[in-house]
């Protein structure tokens, strides 16, 4: 390596980015090249100065408060917004418990009664997500394409994307498919749109106690439509603004088709 | 907070005055809970907040500055760096400051980002939505840049260079 060829790499040389066998060609050129030491010395020391000087900034004193109290703020904003129908949409579910039911008639009435508190808990695991990700983000109503949301969904749930589309009547198209996060936890989330209502499919792994015995349930929260089923490891749901039988019309003809993948791929 | 003073140090030193990097990082915060759980665990959290902040200081400086922003012509900077500017032997925390702020704003990120808070090209390239060549492009110009704007100031102050052991403390 000559002083020309070595000057090249003098700046990927004081990041770090050089292949190891190019740093050693550095070095051992340099050991016997007082320029090139020089050289090389002095870019170190222009880095060392700017480093130690620009890290020296102060921070505005007040700054960090100042910036914790615009995200409570907006935080309180945000929450009195989502809150004002979750926290309706979570009281209403599970106080008008009438409204909860066992789909296919079930002598059951009983148990459903009994159970009834803890369903609407469960059930409220997906309305949460529907009003979080669907509701409250204004998303673009012009699809996504197919390679987009494989990306989004991974290679776990990239296959559902185009089974849950073929169950689908062919007015409703699905907008978005992606991962998302709501309340700490995980969803696949699938958005639907038929004119201005909205729809959702909403899959997420179930927690330890959490369980539909194996029904398939619907509630009626305020505007919103929720069914939800199961399979062996997730809990799945349709949540919409249709009315009640819409709502479980789709979700029984989505219902075979998604436990059927997830027991194929997912459990 | 995490990685304020980071995000603050980058800001002003990019936008060159504090009023405005304390809004653009206030901004940055309030974006970044907005969006926090598009944020994947596991990522880069520092990375992300500073995608977020490079992104808030170029809306900004479109918002805030009706000057058109000047592109350096590609000459003047060739010509800037065809020299081998000579370092001084002992730099002061206010002269790399002030040399720093006379290197084009492009340029400044690429060094800020990759010699002061030490983020490697391929991240840089993410952070800055540009290719890794463009990257090294701008740093190597800016370090060069950066150089010549402090032997200039050196000579301006009429002190000694790289060499000359005259220099008073």
């Amino acid at each position: 390596m000559n002083c020309e060829e070595l000057r090249e790499y003098l700046d990927a040389c004081l990041s770090q980015e050089l292949p190891v066998g190019t740093s050693r060609e550095v070095l051992q050129h340099v050991e016997g090249c007082p320029r090139c030491a020089a050289e090389l010395a002095a870019r170190g020391r222009v880095r060392s100065a700017l480093q130690a000087a620009v890290r020296a900034t102060p921070v505005p004193h007040g700054l960090e408060a100042k910036v914790q109290r615009a995200v409570r703020a907006q935080h309180s904003r945000t929450r009195a917004g989502i809150y004002t129908i979750a926290v309706a949409a979570a009281a209403m579910i599970c106080l008008a418990i009438v409204n909860l039911s066992r789909v296919k008639a079930s002598p059951e009435e009983a148990i459903l009664k009994k159970n009834s508190g803890r369903l609407a808990v469960v059930l409220n695991v997906g309305l949460r997500d529907h009003l979080y990700c669907a509701v409250f983000r204004k998303y673009s109503r012009q699809p996504e394409s197919a390679a987009q949301m494989a990306a989004q969904l991974g290679p776990e749930f990239a296959g559902l994307a185009p089974l849950v589309q073929a169950k689908l009547p062919t007015d409703l198209r699905i907008l978005q498919g992606h991962r998302c996060t709501a309340g700490g936890r995980q969803y696949v989330h699938f958005i639907m749109a038929r004119g201005d209502r909205l729809l959702s499919l909403i899959l997420t792994r179930k927690q330890p106690g959490e369980s539909l015995a194996g029904g398939i349930y619907q509630a009626g929260v305020d505007r919103f439509e929720v069914v939800g089923f199961e399979s062996r490891d997730y809990l799945a749901y349709v949540v919409s603004d249709l009315d009640a039988q819409q709502n479980l019309r789709l979700a029984a003809s989505l219902a075979p088709a998604v436990r059927e993948y997830l027991g194929a791929h997912l459990g | 907070m995490p990685h304020l003073p980071e995000l603050y140090r980058t800001a002003a030193r990019l936008l060159g005055d504090s009023a405005q990097a304390e809004d653009v990082v206030q901004e940055t915060y309030l974006q970044a809970w907005k969006s926090f759980d598009r944020f994947q665990p596991g990522t880069n959290c520092r990375a992300w907040l500073f995608k977020i902040l490079l992104h808030t200081i170029y809306h900004h400086r479109r918002k805030w500055f009706s000057l058109r922003r000047v592109k350096e012509s590609e000459e003047v900077l060739e010509q800037a760096v065809a020299r081998m500017p000579a370092v001084p032997e002992r730099i002061t925390e206010e002269e790399i400051l002030r040399a720093l702020g006379r290197v084009p704003a492009d340029y400044r990120a690429a060094v800020l980002l990759a010699d002061v808070e030490e983020f490697s090209y391929k991240e840089i390239a993410g952070l800055l939505n540009v290719p890794i060549g463009t990257v090294m492009s701008r740093l190597s110009r800016g370090r060069k840049l950066l150089r010549e704007q402090l032997s200039e100031l050196a000579r301006s102050y009429g002190i000694g260079l790289a060499g000359q052991e005259d220099r008073s403390a």
